[in-house]
């Protein structure tokens, strides 16, 4: 029987960031068609956490590699999540607008694209690099 | 899709690379008076500001006044000064107040209380009255504790024997005796009104009109521009009437963002006010402005500004509203923060000032350069403001532009006519007076 590898330690960071980010996007059509401040509200406080979440993620993405956990960066994944950080950064900043247009158009926009990346990234697993496998340990 | 997909955001990141340095406005004299010039209103990523440091007044350091005449420090060591009110016998009353703490509701707001606490904003407020006299010499012999133990008062004003306090939620009404130097008696509740939840624009700025029936409330909006929603919104951004007899109160105009300053023009007995508009689309957008408050006009906040220039924030919008939407008198021009508003009736200082209103201008952040930060006259002829304002005190920015010794805020004319200013950066009140006169005092 093989030993069982460590776990990635940002996989799930990656997911509860995507998870946020793409809360963001709800809360943002219910904005878009109810005009109810509290959901633009929500937006903002979505996308700030989605963001310091990712933060943490990057930070354990490097522990990841420094402890031998991970293998090799998933350039696709990364690639993807790195876009919908800086996208998700700028909306960050769009948010803090005030009423109407901290959403509409270029707020939901911005969290439109940021999910539809995001979604790509949870379909291909939240893992931004490969797992080392019990077999390559030395 | 696509294509507009990465205009869009091609867009905003070009838009972010310029808001780093910073769109910078323009000269403030283009937005003096009936006709100011109205730019564009832009959405930001970072709204255009600087944020001035906060350095106080070395001893010796004054304002700079008007030509013939000359500035001293009044009273000092004071907790947050606003508002100024001089009673019949020559007692200066000092509001000393500030906002009764407002929690932060959106990421931004976190980011907002640092930029005030830099720029001296977040001084903590005595939440009472403090009260002066001056000796012949024109300084303090006597300061007391006037009326303590308020919340956040800011409007204060004497109709015959009672004195009227505007807290931030209810006017307070309390007996005065003349030469009382101390009220112990805790106010009786003329009226309730707006403040929490929020309390955004927290000052209520009172008076009464000639013949005392009638008190005249200023509330400002709870909110930039409604995003704190439009339920909190309710009964604010408006001039209030208030029986004085029965405390009822009833909407006299609205669509005033923030009234800070109300006041009756000597001559024709109108009712004036000097309003604070809305931040965030502009270093010259929009206007602060003095106006004669009609009744039950409607001047724009938040659907309109400056008549019917739409702002694209609000939403929904209210294009019924907007085209009732009264254009103002006079533009101050943009982020000076007027706040407070007070007659010369033929006064003292010099033949320039003779006729015409004293404003102070608080200055802010939302704008580069810094703009406002000084008190200034605006000449009135028939009841009317006309021509170009004149500076009357300046001098409480640096000269860099980015530190501040003061702020401004209140005005008062002293028993011998000199101009009192509450200074609420600097924690002191500034005497204005004739210089010459003061030198033939023996």
């Amino acid at each position: 029987m093989l030993a069982q590898s460590p776990s990635l330690l940002h996989r799930g960071f990656i997911g509860a960031s995507g998870t946020l980010l793409i809360a963001a996007f709800g809360t943002d059509c219910f904005y878009y068609t109810t005009s109810l401040w509290q959901w633009s509200n929500f937006s903002a406080w979505l996308i700030t956490f989605g963001l310091i979440v990712m933060l943490v993620a990057v930070i354990l993405l490097l522990i990841d590699f420094a402890t031998g956990r991970a293998r090799r960066l998933d350039p696709v994944s990364f690639l993807l999540v790195a876009a919908a950080g800086v996208l998700s950064l700028l909306n960050a900043f769009v948010h803090s607008r005030d009423a109407w247009t901290s959403v509409v158009p270029q707020g939901i926009l911005l969290s439109t694209v940021s999910t539809l990346l995001l979604v790509i990234v949870g379909a291909r697993g939240w893992s931004l690099a490969t797992r080392r496998v019990a077999a390559d340990r030395p | 899709m696509k294509t507009t997909t990465s205009r869009s955001i091609a867009a905003l990141l070009a838009c972010a690379v310029l808001t780093a340095c910073g769109p910078q406005g323009g000269d403030p004299a283009r937005q003096y008076g009936a006709d100011p010039y109205l730019p564009e209103p832009n959405q930001y990523l970072l709204p255009p500001m600087s944020v001035p440091r906060s350095i106080g007044w070395h001893s010796g350091e004054t304002p700079t006044a008007f030509a013939g005449l000359k500035v001293e420090a009044l009273a000092t060591g004071l907790e947050h000064p606003r508002f100024l009110y001089t009673l019949p016998n020559g007692d200066i009353l000092v509001v000393e107040s500030n906002s009764p703490g407002t929690e932060a509701f959106r990421p931004k707001d976190f980011i907002a209380g640092k930029v005030k606490a830099q720029a001296g904003a977040a001084g903590k407020g005595g939440h009472r009255i403090t009260l002066l006299r001056e000796g012949d010499d024109g300084a303090v012999k006597l300061r007391t504790v006037f009326i303590d133990h308020l919340y956040s008062p800011y409007g204060v004003v004497l109709v015959g024997d009672t004195l009227y306090v505007a807290d931030t939620d209810a006017i307070l009404a309390f007996n005065y005796v003349p030469g009382t130097t101390q009220i112990t008696a805790s106010g009786v509740k003329l009226t309730d009104l707006p403040a929490g939840p929020i309390d955004h624009h927290w000052t209520k700025s009172l008076t009464a009109n000639a013949d005392g029936s009638k008190l005249y409330v200023g509330v400002g909006s709870n909110s930039n521009i409604t995003e704190n929603g439009m339920a909190v919104e309710e009964g604010r951004a408006a001039i209030y009437e208030v029986d004085r007899s029965t405390g009822d109160k009833r909407i006299f105009a609205s669509g005033t963002r923030n009234p800070t300053g109300v006041a009756f023009e000597p001559e024709t007995h109108q009712l004036f006010a000097v309003v604070n508009e809305r931040d965030e689309i502009g270093p010259d957008l929009v206007p602060d402005y003095l106006t004669s408050v009609r009744q039950g006009g409607f001047y724009g906040w938040p659907y309109s500004y400056w008549g019917n220039h739409v702002d694209v924030r609000v939403h929904p919008q209210r294009p019924d509203l907007v085209a009732q939407a009264i254009k103002p008198d006079y533009g101050l021009s943009s982020h000076v923060a007027p706040l407070s508003l007070l007659f010369s009736e033929g006064q003292h200082l010099s033949p320039t000032f003779a006729n015409g209103a004293f404003i102070g201008e608080h200055g802010s952040w939302d704008r580069s350069p810094l703009n406002g930060y000084q008190v200034i006259f605006v000449p009135f002829v028939n009841g009317q403001p006309v021509g170009r304002p004149v500076t009357v005190v300046s001098g409480f920015l640096g000269k860099d532009n980015e530190t501040v010794h003061g702020r401004p805020v209140g005005l008062a004319l002293d028993r011998s006519g000199a101009m009192l200013i509450a200074d609420d950066a600097g924690n002191i009140v500034w005497r204005v007076s004739a210089a010459q006169a003061a030198a033939a005092r023996p």
